[in-house]
């Protein structure tokens, strides 16, 4: 089914005082797979049910196909939400709770069983037609869920971490299946997580969220690779944050001191001046002998190791005082490196990321508090947030 | 059961373990509280079942005497002014049964859709309006008679007094302790249903009826046990509201009677209603435990999201 062309527009929700959505705009393509991705709190599931209209915002417009939704009540809305707890009602079985949408529709009596068939075997469950969902497994009860949303058809199906009751192998087997799914019925999805594996590995494009605005709108790659904010930076894996001087070298490149060393960098907001924020992910951190030479290169004492088996990760204290972490794959060579060893730490400037200076990302309320707190210090290694991830993104 | 327990306790610290007299004390006193626990449930028993039986028993006396055996005889259930021979007796027993189930299927009805609208009606007037709900619960019974006799004689002068007026008196005292059972199990149930069952087509009073109605159904039954209970049991309420002999219930009965001449078909009438309260409340139950067995909310469920997201909360 062709559509499913989901728009934003300047969409702004309160709770009393508090603003959960933050005038923000968002397309969403026809089929496509798309996630809202972001710590609890940044509104991806107020912003998923005021698309869903159990909500109704504050002001701005939703549009699905050019049709404006702000006075369609949920009932009569073409989408359809897997819910985060599932929702199957408990005193139906599972077939019943699939033909629980068909019914409201008075579709005729064989057509419900002919479709209720054709979506139990969609979700592989036709074998579970008459179990009360009491007696099904957690990764059932979210097909059962996935099944009775999709029979009906809509242009829009929304997702409210479908997956996240459940255990990290399950998880992985249905993000896989999910996406496949999804291709397959060629539904737009609209899919808000938590995790940034799950948004990285199925979606097409992803949009990480952080106190009620879009932080960056982008494929899995570009928010990974090319993050244009220090909180994307920061939420998605591990990220070694620079604080340095800018100043523009005319050529495309930025000139960024840092403590009294120079370093070049080549990406992300390279025009800046003043104080910036630089990210340089572990992988892109080379380590080299100490006695190797060239620009963009700062020595540094290995402070420890970890070894993670895939990858080592390295932690280096720089001559300027502030710590990175180097990643290196494993490739059967012994590392030459122990706690103590001097090294010169070699950022190309390929992967030394501008930042957007804070104020700029968005020029909308709240973001001055994303201001550095610490400003006496020239920088730090920012990985609490991105330690869960790791091992599946090497 | 107590040995694991002990032991449970003692793996928690490796670096202590306590003496094996600590856990023979423990185990010891252990079994002294368990029979102190089975005394006091026995002569709770006792204490609240013999009275009971003995009314029961002495419906069999072939005397007059309520209180003094004189042998085994059947006259007070079969005989002449017997139980259901004497129609004061077989009229009470029939009258108060009227208003038990008048009074179920007005007060559960009424009750589930006010406690539904106050559980799910998000205005700023529901704490309020929840509250004051329950107020003819903490009222003393009598204050609530008078009060209603007042207003059924001196204002409210369609409502006569006797059935009508009695089914009125019983609804405004029962109405309250189904609210409270109602509300209860709706805390319990996540908003969540009635939303999927919007979400998949159905307008907001089907989501009601097909998605949250069902899921009551325990509290339903629970309540409507409770509201045939208290009703037949009830009668100062009753005794202001009633009018003429023909509305006079099992308890106004049983009062008039003691302070008159009273014979063990009274005794016989007690056992009558006793035993069909017992089964009635029995048949309830059963039919309860099997709803509430159907209706179990898969423990996934159970995990409710909240409606207001909190801004800053887990911000790197």
């Amino acid at each position: 089914m062709p559509g499913g062309h989901i728009e934003l527009k300047d969409l702004c929700k309160k709770f009393g005082d508090v603003v959960a959505i933050n005038h923000i705009d968002l397309s969403i393509a026809p089929g496509e797979f798309f996630s809202l991705l972001g710590p609890s709190g940044c509104g991806k599931t107020t912003t998923l049910r005021l698309i869903a209209g159990f909500e109704d915002a504050t002001s701005g417009q939703i549009l699905l196909d050019g049709v404006d939704l702000a006075h369609t009540h949920p009932h009569k809305r073409p989408v359809n939400t897997v819910f985060q707890a599932y929702m199957i009602f408990p005193h139906l079985n599972v077939y019943e709770n699939v033909a629980f949408g068909l019914r409201r529709q008075h579709v005729s009596r064989s057509d419900i069983r002919h479709r209720v068939g054709d979506a139990l075997e969609l979700v592989q469950l036709q074998q579970l037609a008459h179990r009360k969902p009491s007696q099904l497994s957690g990764g059932q009860q979210q097909r059962v869920a996935l099944a009775r949303a999709l029979i009906l058809h809509p242009a829009v199906l929304l997702l409210d971490e479908p997956l996240g009751a459940l255990d990290a192998k399950l998880r992985r087997q249905l993000q896989v299946e999910l996406k496949a799914l999804q291709q397959r019925v060629g539904i737009t999805f609209v899919y808000v997580t938590h995790d940034q594996e799950e948004a990285l590995t199925m979606s097409d494009r992803i949009a990480v969220m952080s106190h009620g605005i879009v932080e960056q709108v982008g494929t899995p790659r570009e928010v990974y690779d090319e993050p244009t904010t220090e909180f994307v930076a920061d939420f998605l894996g591990i990220s070694n944050m620079i604080s340095a001087d800018a100043q523009p070298d005319g050529s495309g490149g930025c000139r960024l001191q840092v403590g009294e060393f120079t370093l070049m960098a080549k990406v992300g907001a390279t025009n800046s001046r003043g104080t910036v924020k630089c990210v340089v992910r572990p992988e892109r951190v080379k380590l080299e002998p100490y006695d190797s030479s060239g620009g963009n290169r700062v020595p540094g004492i290995v402070e420890h190791l970890v070894y993670l088996g895939s990858a080592t990760r390295v932690v280096v204290h720089l001559a300027t005082g502030q710590t990175l972490q180097s990643l290196i794959q494993s490739d059967g060579v012994h590392l030459p490196y122990e706690q103590g060893t001097a090294v010169q730490v070699y950022l190309p400037p390929d992967a030394v990321r501008v930042l957007r200076p804070v104020g700029q990302a968005v020029a909308a309320a709240g973001s001055g508090a994303n201001d550095e707190p610490e400003a006496g210090e020239p920088s730090e290694v920012r990985a609490a947030s991105g330690q869960a991830i790791e091992g599946s993104m090497q | 059961m107590s040995v694991t327990h002990a032991s449970s306790s003692t793996t928690g610290g490796t670096t202590f373990s306590p003496p094996s007299g600590g856990l023979r004390v423990r185990l010891r006193r252990l079994r002294w509280s368990r029979y102190g626990l089975v005394a006091i449930v026995a002569a709770y028993l006792t204490w609240s079942l013999v009275p009971v039986l003995t009314a029961f028993l002495f419906s069999f006396n072939s005397g007059y005497s309520r209180s003094i055996w004189q042998g085994f005889s059947l006259r007070w259930w079969t005989g002449p002014a017997s139980v259901f021979t004497d129609p004061t007796y077989y009229d009470a027993i029939r009258h108060s049964f009227l208003l038990a189930v008048l009074a179920v299927l007005i007060t559960v009805p009424l009750g589930v859709s006010l406690s539904i609208f106050l559980s799910r009606w998000r205005g700023v007037t529901s704490k309020p309006a929840a509250f004051l709900s329950t107020v003819p619960l903490v009222v003393p019974e009598l204050v609530l008679a008078l009060a209603m006799f007042f207003l059924v004689t001196r204002l409210l002068h369609f409502v006569p007094l006797g059935t009508t007026a009695q089914v009125a008196g019983q609804v405004t005292f029962i109405l309250p302790l189904v609210i409270v059972i109602t509300r209860g199990r709706l805390a319990s149930i996540p908003i969540g249903f009635e939303e999927a069952a919007m979400d998949l087509g159905a307008s907001p009073m089907h989501a009601f009826r097909l998605a949250l109605i069902p899921l009551l159904q325990p509290a339903i039954v629970a309540s409507a046990i409770v509201a045939f209970a208290v009703s037949i049991d009830d009668f100062v309420i009753t005794q202001y509201m009633s009018s003429t002999a023909a509305t006079q219930s099992v308890p106004m009965l049983i009062y008039t009677a003691t302070r008159g001449t009273a014979t063990p078909s009274l005794n016989a009438m007690a056992t009558v209603m006793a035993v069909t309260t017992v089964v009635v409340t029995g048949l309830g139950y059963i039919l309860y435990r099997f709803v509430a067995r159907s209706e179990q909310i898969p423990t996934i469920a159970r995990e409710e999201v909240p409606a207001v997201p909190v801004l800053g909360e887990g911000a790197a």
